[in-house]
């Protein structure tokens, strides 16, 4: 997966446009991620008497 | 902290719940007008898009303003010292902020800053009623640098959004989202995760 959007200026050199919008669901996968994990650490400090 | 009485201390003064809850509000507008479009639900984005921005950008100075003249920089400035909490429960309790509540501030503050800083720009490029619009302001090449800025700033605050919510939303942190809500919290909880006398020093 392509990181970055690229296009050309008028000589035909690439330039940057901003950011590939698939890594929307990166963001949004990693919040998730910090969600779960942490959930998880909490439900088994829970079991652990913690 | 000031107006404390026996039971609850004052955590957020009035104008510190309206500024969190108006920058959430703008964010959230800013997030849905940027975001929305590219999952493929498409409308005229770009006028409510730039108006949050500005009202964002507004709220932004009011808070400055607020943090230097009226409010205590050192309570919410990480420090060295803030990372003795990794130590776990035997490390000393923090003041009116914890590692993890100053990490979020200046993860919010670093976001924030790169997306009102590439935005005045971006308004200058899209045209806006009141700047007339130049695209040749800056090379393509340096559009796209800041669009890149934007748009990261964007994909930080889609993750910090989910966190934030997340952790105020916690039954043992309620009482974090009481106070953001009616400005006191109770001595009672906050001793338990926070240091008194250094809240009450301004630390």
């Amino acid at each position: 997966m392509e990181l970055l959007r690229y296009g050309h200026d008028a000589w035909g050199a690439t330039v940057v446009n901003g950011v590939n919008w698939d890594l929307l669901g990166v963001a949004v996968g990693a919040g998730l991620a910090v969600v779960v994990v942490h959930a998880l650490r909490r439900l088994l400090g829970r079991r652990n008497g913690g | 902290m000031s107006n404390q009485s026996d039971d609850s201390l004052l955590r957020h003064a009035g104008a510190d719940r309206f500024f969190h809850w108006a920058t959430a509000a703008t964010m959230l507008i800013l997030l849905g007008t940027s975001l929305l479009p590219v999952v493929g639900i498409r409308f005229a984005w770009l006028v409510p898009h730039w108006v949050a921005g500005l009202v964002l950008t507004v709220l932004v100075f009011f808070h400055v303003f607020r943090a230097v003249r009226v409010l205590n920089l050192k309570s919410i400035r990480l420090q060295g010292a803030d990372f003795a909490e990794l130590k776990g429960p035997k490390a000393p309790k923090p003041g009116k902020y914890s590692l993890a509540q100053k990490g979020m501030h200046q993860a919010w503050m670093l976001v924030v800053l790169v997306a009102i800083a590439t935005g005045l720009f971006l308004m200058v490029k899209a045209g806006v009623p009141f700047l007339e619009r130049d695209p040749y302001l800056f090379r393509l090449r340096t559009w796209g640098r800041l669009t890149l800025l934007h748009d990261l700033a964007a994909l930080a605050a889609v993750f910090l959004v989910i966190v934030h919510v997340y952790f105020g939303l916690l039954p043992e942190k309620r009482h974090y989202l009481v106070a953001m809500l009616r400005g006191r919290v109770s001595r009672a909880a906050l001793s338990k995760d926070h240091d008194l006398s250094k809240v009450e020093r301004g630390e």
